[in-house]
């Protein structure tokens, strides 16, 4: 319990008052991804773990800004602050009105998207494109925060799904953009391992945490994403799990240590073909290497 | 520059875009919206430009030549040309080190009739800024020549393989230039080797250089501010159009990784790149990339092995690289209509004030708010 306690009392003496940090959750609620598939019932528990995470970020420092994601096989949605007029919400039981209007707008617009979604077909989440739409709605933020203000931003991923090299592409660019913007992507894997977003979070300075029991949510939540960047390096956090830098070559999706990149699409190979497959260049033959080919023609 | 309708203008007339008649009040009489308006027109069509799957060098070794000569000082740019350019220039190398992860900048600079190499050809944005803040030390003297700076940038470029794309970019202050033979052997050399020469001048426009440009297949500016400058520096960060005579091959690399033995602690190790440095010594530590052919330990990539010459590099260097290869697609520009009340990427709603929004030309429901 006493590292729920500690962030919690840690920000208000570093931060200074004109700085506010932005959070933005993506949260994976495709009804495809495998962990829900076997038993639907954690998407509740994921969803009121994230609430009260979200919250318990709102209470740190009353000028917080919150929005979370819901992402989907085919879009990604904003449900809070949702589309539309905030609700009207009253105190109730004496909580503070904020967390009732995030819990019940969150809860109501994951609702109505899950009740339109009807394919479970599809595994894999837009999660790329869900992080591009918080960049994007970053990006406004910082356009239109008071002049003078500091706004810290970061990106919360909570997903169960896998992520797999089709959008290799996509999730590149948002990393790039997330570090020149000065966004940090921290990733909490509820299932699976995820290689790429792993690099994403070395890359902009993230956390990344694959949560080893999916009972303590919350806790890992509050324990490991709850503080603020410039906090964490004080904390005893779990080490940071050394990355894996190298390169899966195109051709088979393997991981090589040394392979063959073409000048001038930079796709990479594992071995020496004539012909790069993504640009279709022929290649000059090195010397040794042409004599082969003409010598097993000759066989055939 | 402007389409030539009105055939009674002079020539010199049409240089000007006449900017003034594009710039209308709005209703409250501000210009901002009006001059927003023709910024983000010429984001668009600088876009718009880039679409289309063109061979790129992506392999850029660049020399930068850097007058240094006594034209320099001159305080038109402020605080004076050197120290102007200096600053823009260590912008630069950052970004285009951003930019072009696997590349190459070396510096050259033209002072005293007399080019001097500053650094040699590095893919270390960090060490190039460090040689160019020591710049401003330099004492600008004498006429700077040209011949000299284009032929010490040749005899180096010369030597790389045939697949990297080399190119100059000459900065050049003085109007003059001073040189120990004929010129226009040297830029024949340069075209032959397929050597791109870029020039951006500060002062005006000299024959030389026009000509060079011309038969190298670069490009020549001269500035007329600052802010003019800097564009024309940046408009260099993006990788050019190979170049005719570029040949593609497949070039060797080495993705290094964490060496981890089960149950052992890592042994401390010195890294290669400080191995000999006087400045900052070798430290022992842990961690650190190998390379994987020799094992030789470096602190940081991209970099060449010192041992066995293999170029290390990592995924995500690579990756940088890949979205002047291949670029997202453009978004079409629609009229607003209220046809969405809200912008889908950003949720800011639309007002009275957005005349044009942005759809994607994939999925059709996302409309974008100005970008």
């Amino acid at each position: 319990m006493n590292n729920i306690v500690m962030p919690s009392d840690k920000p208000p003496e570093i931060t200074s008052t004109d700085e506010t940090s932005l959070l933005v959750i993506v949260l994976d609620s495709n009804p495809g991804q495998k962990m829900l598939k076997d038993n639907p019932h954690i998407l509740t528990h994921c969803v009121d773990s994230v609430i009260a995470f979200a919250n318990c970020h709102l209470m740190q420092k009353s000028q917080n800004k919150l929005a979370i994601m819901a992402c989907h096989s085919k879009a990604s949605y904003f449900i809070y602050p949702g589309p539309g007029k905030p609700l009207d919400v009253r105190q109730v039981d004496g909580q503070y009105e904020v967390f009732t209007a995030v819990e019940k707008t969150t809860k109501q617009n994951l609702s109505k998207l899950l009740s339109s979604e009807n394919s479970t077909v599809v595994t894999e989440s837009l999660l790329a494109g869900a992080m591009a739409m918080a960049l994007c709605y970053i990006a406004r933020m910082q356009r239109t925060k008071p002049l003078g203000a500091k706004l810290n931003c970061r990106i919360l991923v909570v997903t169960g799904s896998g992520c797999s090299a089709s959008q290799y592409m996509n999730y590149m660019n948002v990393f790039f953009t997330a570090q020149k913007q000065c966004v940090v992507i921290d990733v909490c894997a509820l299932d699976q391992h995820l290689s790429l977003l792993q690099q994403g979070c070395d890359i902009t300075n993230g956390l990344y945490l694959k949560v080893p029991q999916l009972q303590g949510l919350l806790q890992y939540l509050l324990w490991v994403f709850l503080p603020e960047p410039p906090v964490r390096e004080k904390l005893v956090l779990p080490p940071p799990v050394k990355v894996d830098y190298r390169a899966a070559c195109f051709c088979h999706r393997e991981l090589i240590d040394i392979g063959y990149v073409c000048s001038v699409c930079l796709s990479i190979f594992c071995k020496f073909s004539p012909i790069c497959t993504t640009c279709h260049t022929v290649f000059k033959m090195p010397a040794p290497l042409a004599v082969k080919p003409k010598k097993k023609k000759i066989k055939l | 520059m402007g389409d030539e309708d009105d055939a009674k203008e002079y020539r010199w007339e049409t240089g000007y875009e006449k900017t003034w008649e594009a710039i209308k009040e709005d209703d409250e009489g501000f210009l901002e919206a009006s001059v927003a308006d023709i910024i983000q027109k010429a984001k668009r069509k600088r876009q718009a430009l880039k679409q289309g799957s063109q061979k790129l060098g992506m392999m850029r070794h660049l020399y930068l030549i850097l007058d240094c000569s006594d034209s320099m000082s001159s305080q038109d740019l402020k605080p004076t040309r050197l120290l102007c350019t200096l600053k823009l220039l260590e912008i630069f190398i950052e970004e285009f080190f951003d930019q072009n992860p696997i590349s190459q900048i070396g510096i050259i600079i033209m002072h005293n009739k007399r080019a001097e190499k500053i650094s040699d050809l590095a893919g270390n944005g960090r060490k190039h800024i460090k040689y160019v803040n020591t710049l401003n030390q330099t004492s600008l003297i004498g006429e700077p020549s040209l011949q000299n700076g284009l032929e010490m940038a040749l005899s180096s470029l010369k030597l790389l393989p045939s697949h990297a794309s080399r190119e100059i970019l000459v900065i050049m202050g003085s109007l003059t230039t001073c040189d120990p033979g004929d010129i226009n052997v040297t830029i024949e050399n340069l075209k032959q080797e397929g050597i791109r020469c870029s020039i951006i001048g500060l002062a005006a426009e000299v024959h030389v250089c026009r000509y060079l440009a011309k038969e190298t297949g670069g490009t020549y500016n001269v500035i007329l501010d600052d802010s003019h400058f800097k564009d024309l520096l940046f408009e260099q960060v993006d990788p050019p159009p190979a170049a005719g005579c570029l040949e593609s091959s497949l070039i060797k690399m080495g993705f290094p990784h964490q060496i981890n033995v089960e149950g052992s602690e890592e042994p401390l190790t010195m890294c290669m790149c400080h191995v000999d440095s006087t400045s900052e010594g070798s430290k022992l530590t842990t961690g650190g990339y190998y390379c994987p052919q020799c094992f030789s330990k470096y602190c940081e990539l991209p970099v060449e092995c010192r041992a066995c010459g293999l170029t290390l590099v990592s995924a995500p260097h690579l990756a940088r690289s890949y979205h002047h290869l291949f670029p997202a697609a453009n978004y079409t520009e629609i009229n607003f209509d209220k046809q969405v009340a809200l912008c889908f990427a950003c949720q800011r709603q639309f007002g009275e004030s957005d005349k044009q929004i942005y759809e994607c030309p994939k999925c059709k429901k996302n409309i974008l708010h100005r970008l």
